[in-house]
């Protein structure tokens, strides 16, 4: 069976800036970006409304953080692949994360091939 | 006396030679004929399959030696154990971070941390990785989780291969404090006051970091070509940004005009 590691991602993130700098790294590693939410609640209805292939999740985020968020997003599908993105030193909220079944986590500020090269292993796994 | 074949470079030429490996010293046959203490050595750096080994003196003297892979991990572990440089028994997570991406199998390895003038190695039983010190981008006295503990650590970010690489260094704290000082007064001149830049030149600098070109930021900050260029030479210097690539705009001549429109009519 081929795996497609093109993915349709949707991007959670407070901050503009940093929805734009992703949008524009995964747009280069010829990913489709079907949505963005700018806080977790957010992120668990376009979740829902989008179904993507994978979600790029900030951790530290207004209204709700990115591990609720996942965990919302998890309760309606088991199988939902995130990859949190988390500040250096944040070691507390990665294992939780895991915990809660985060599939990846890149660490700000990041790189654009490392980027994309974690996001292709989570859509391959 | 273990022997190994290498080659050194003497008066500007390779010369194939037997080099004698002893626990404390190189023995160097002829033509160079001399016997090196690791005491001695005052650096050590590594380019690929070449051995740069710094040796005190009035003047120094500098030794080239090309070798097998096999070869020079040995001596670099004999000469880093011994060498005239910081060293310190410390615990050692490298790479912990590549480009932004948690290393998921990094492990804590139990080894020596050693301080030459070009470079800080990490030697352990199984790996001697060395960062040069012209590569650190930042050095930080910080707390990191190890074995559900929040424990005092030096975070150490490099330039590796064009992508930043983070590790971690474990010690007793009063250790660590003399890494931390030693290290930034090593990296002194790569220090910025942290008023240089506003936030919007940070912007860019930040998109530059994560990988995106000219276009890419113009139509991210919606800006214009030299309003870009103006951050770019400000970036540059100031020494944190280094031209790559010139860019050239073109516009079509007649002629060219004529083609494309010649060619629309087939």
């Amino acid at each position: 069976m081929i795996r497609c590691l093109m993915g349709r991602i949707l991007i959670v993130d407070d901050t503009l800036f940093m929805r734009t700098l992703l949008k524009n790294i995964l747009f280069s590693g010829g990913h489709t970006i079907v949505g963005e939410a700018a806080d977790g609640e957010e992120g668990i209805a376009k979740y829902r409304e989008l179904k993507p292939d994978l979600v790029t999740m900030d951790v530290v985020m207004p209204k709700m953080n990115g591990i609720e968020s996942l965990k919302g997003i998890r309760q309606f599908d088991p199988a939902a692949k995130v990859v949190m993105c988390t500040a250096v030193g944040q070691e507390q909220m990665v294992k939780l994360a895991i915990k809660t079944g985060a599939r990846g986590y890149i660490v700000k500020p990041f790189q654009a091939p490392k980027v994309l090269e974690e996001v292709k292993n989570v859509l391959a796994s | 006396m273990k022997e190994v074949p290498v080659k050194i470079e003497h008066n500007g030429a390779w010369a194939s030679i037997r080099l004698g490996l002893e626990e404390d010293h190189l023995v160097i046959p002829p033509p160079i004929n001399r016997k090196v203490l690791f005491r001695d050595v005052v650096n050590l750096e590594e380019r690929k399959n070449l051995l740069i080994i710094t040796v005190k003196g009035e003047p120094e003297v500098v030794y080239r030696i090309l070798t097998v892979e096999k070869v020079i991990m040995v001596m670099r572990r004999l000469i880093l154990m011994l060498c005239n440089g910081y060293r310190l028994n410390a615990y050692f997570l490298s790479p912990a971070v590549r480009g932004g991406v948690l290393v998921t199998d990094a492990q804590w390895e139990k080894g020596a941390i050693v301080v030459v003038r070009t470079g800080i190695w990490f030697v352990s039983g199984t790996k001697q990785v060395c960062i040069p010190l012209l590569d650190v981008a930042d050095i930080e006295l910080t707390k990191k989780e190890v074995q559900g503990r929040q424990t005092d650590v030096v975070m150490l970010e490099h330039v590796d291969a064009g992508e930043v690489v983070t590790s971690f260094v474990l010690c007793p704290i009063s250790t660590l404090q003399i890494l931390f000082n030693f290290l930034t007064d090593a990296t002194k001149s790569m220090e910025m006051k942290g008023d240089e830049l506003d936030e919007y030149d940070q912007q860019v600098a930040m998109l530059v970091y994560s990988g995106m070109d000219s276009s890419a930021i113009i139509n991210m900050l919606s800006v214009n070509n030299k309003r870009l260029n103006e951050v770019y030479d400000k970036l540059i210097g100031l020494g944190i940004a280094e031209v790559v690539e010139i860019r050239r705009e073109v516009k079509l001549t007649t002629k060219g005009i004529k083609y494309i429109a010649d060619a629309t009519k087939q």
